[in-house]
């Protein structure tokens, strides 16, 4: 089995992973991207959206079990052919969510071209655009390693 | 390994053809967190598209800020648009009123 292991910098990435807890709490009862459902009846939706939510709350166990008791020793996280599916949606919920909630301000287009002066923020904001950051470093090192596995090509 | 990708695709246009009986169009909406080669995967695992119509579709997303990515029946349709939004992609169903 293809695993990819990461060492990281627990004082960079402790206070991300706080974020990131937060975040999940956050999530427990919403969608990340929350979609148009026009076409359906109301029971349907409701079917619809509680297994979107279901599989939204199983991604972020996943991914938070990244960071256990053992990832605070040794600052190192594994990604393998079992995990890499659910995280790399996990991350996405995530990065939705710190849009949605905590970098409004930053305007869409500068997430998406990821150009924005740190020195210009507060610190709740840094926190916010490192742990976005981090999340699509995160999903670029699974797709980029792991893309034949999670596909199951 | 290689089997598996040749029955996706099989399955892919079968099911393309099978469309044009019926008029559901699953469609993709921009948004500006995901990433390029993240919305290629996801073409790729839920829709059996290769490399090029993956990539081709993404940056129809990104440059027009919508692409149809399949149509035809509406049970298919609304299932691609459940795995999609499972993926956090916007996908929304509209009725193909081009027929």
């Amino acid at each position: 089995m293809k695993r990819v292991e990461v060492k990281l910098s627990l004082p960079v990435v402790a206070p991300l992973v706080d974020l990131i807890r937060e975040l999940t709490i956050d999530l427990e009862r919403s969608l990340a991207a929350p979609q148009a459902l026009h076409d359906l009846d109301q029971d349907f939706r409701g079917a619809w959206i509680g297994e979107l939510l279901e599989g939204q709350n199983g991604d972020l166990r996943s991914l938070l079990s990244l960071f256990d008791g053992e990832f605070f020793t040794v600052g190192v996280i594994a990604f393998d052919e079992k995990n890499a599916e659910p995280i790399v949606r996990a991350c996405t919920a995530l990065r939705l969510k710190l849009r949605e909630s905590r970098l409004k301000a930053l305007g869409d287009e500068s997430l998406e071209t990821g150009d924005v002066e740190m020195e210009g923020l507060d610190e709740t904001t840094k926190t916010a655009f490192m742990c976005y950051l981090f999340l699509a470093t995160v999903q670029e090192l699974i797709i980029q390693h792991l893309d034949s596995t999670i596909l199951g090509l | 390994m290689a089997e598996s990708r040749s029955h996706t695709r099989t399955d892919a246009r079968a099911a393309t053809e099978v469309q044009l009986q019926d008029g559901w169009r699953v469609v993709v909406l921009n948004d500006p967190v995901n990433l390029m080669s993240y919305v290629v995967m996801v073409f790729k695992k839920v829709l059996g598209f290769d490399e090029t119509k993956a990539r081709k579709h993404m940056l129809e997303v990104h440059e027009q800020g919508r692409s149809v990515v399949w149509i035809g029946h509406r049970e298919t349709a609304e299932a691609h648009v459940f795995t999609l939004q499972q993926w956090h992609l916007t996908a929304v169903l509209e009725p193909d009123e081009a027929r």
